[in-house]
């Protein structure tokens, strides 16, 4: 398949990825600076 | 977009935050049942487009340089529209694809870092060949051994029985091209 001559270069990054189930790195909001952290778990143990 | 500058090969650059969308065809292979479908380039011995992941490229004639370079052939094609595809080896989907990260454009397409599908449509690739992709989806998918797919109408899966190449099975297109959608995620492509 001959697509001919290069014109241009572009640098695309999309603020969404065009992919089901995937996320752009960093896209998540911050944590709020006065909310606590979340604990942790406890595991779950079977009896 | 945003101007940027020039690269070495007095290309010019630009800036984007919204994927190219362009046009692409494929082959596919799966089962004789017709599950365990994948898209596959038709240049055969590139890698498979799994779902639900995003495709990169790379370069199989260098190491030494990143997908697309400007003065190679590799990265991920798309084309600016249907006709050039027509003249491809074996399509059987066509369809919409999203293009990103470093996209080099081509007078009649574009080559890319990153890919996703976006719309699919199984083609009888006689009929493409042919006519175009305006015709009638084709009725059945045939199952040739090593996997290969190819959806077919009726008047060319009568040729091909003419000519003893018919399929080992047939699978009707509805139930394919469903499958094929679930599992890229992906919407039908309305032509």
């Amino acid at each position: 398949m001959d697509i001919g001559q290069p014109k241009r270069i572009i640098e695309i990054e999309p603020v969404t990825l065009p992919v089901p189930g995937e996320v752009v790195p960093d896209a998540d909001p911050a944590p709020h600076p006065d909310r606590e952290p979340t604990p942790a778990r406890p595991e779950q143990r079977v009896p | 977009m945003k101007p940027h500058g020039t690269t070495l090969d007095g290309l010019p650059t630009d800036v984007a935050s919204e994927p190219i969308i362009a046009w692409r065809v494929w082959a596919l292979t799966g089962r004789r049942d017709g599950s365990d479908l994948l898209l596959r380039p038709v240049a055969r011995r590139a890698r498979t487009w799994q779902p639900r992941q995003v495709v990169e490229a790379s370069c199989r004639s260098s190491r030494w340089h990143e997908a697309p370079e400007p003065l190679c052939t590799c990265g991920l094609h798309g084309t600016h529209g249907i006709e050039v595809l027509r003249k491809t080896k074996g399509p059987a989907v066509l369809g919409r694809v999203a293009l990103w990260g470093r996209v080099i454009e081509h007078q009649h397409g574009f080559r890319a870092q990153f890919a996703y599908p976006q719309r699919l449509r199984l083609i009888c690739q006689f009929c493409f060949w042919t006519t175009g992709a305006r015709r009638e989806a084709p009725r059945h998918v045939g199952w040739f051994p090593r996997g290969e797919m190819m959806p077919i109408c009726d008047e060319h899966l009568a040729v091909a029985r003419r000519h003893d190449v018919f399929p080992r099975s047939l699978v009707t297109t509805d139930e394919v091209a469903q499958r094929l959608r679930d599992i890229y995620a992906v919407d039908a492509l309305a032509i």
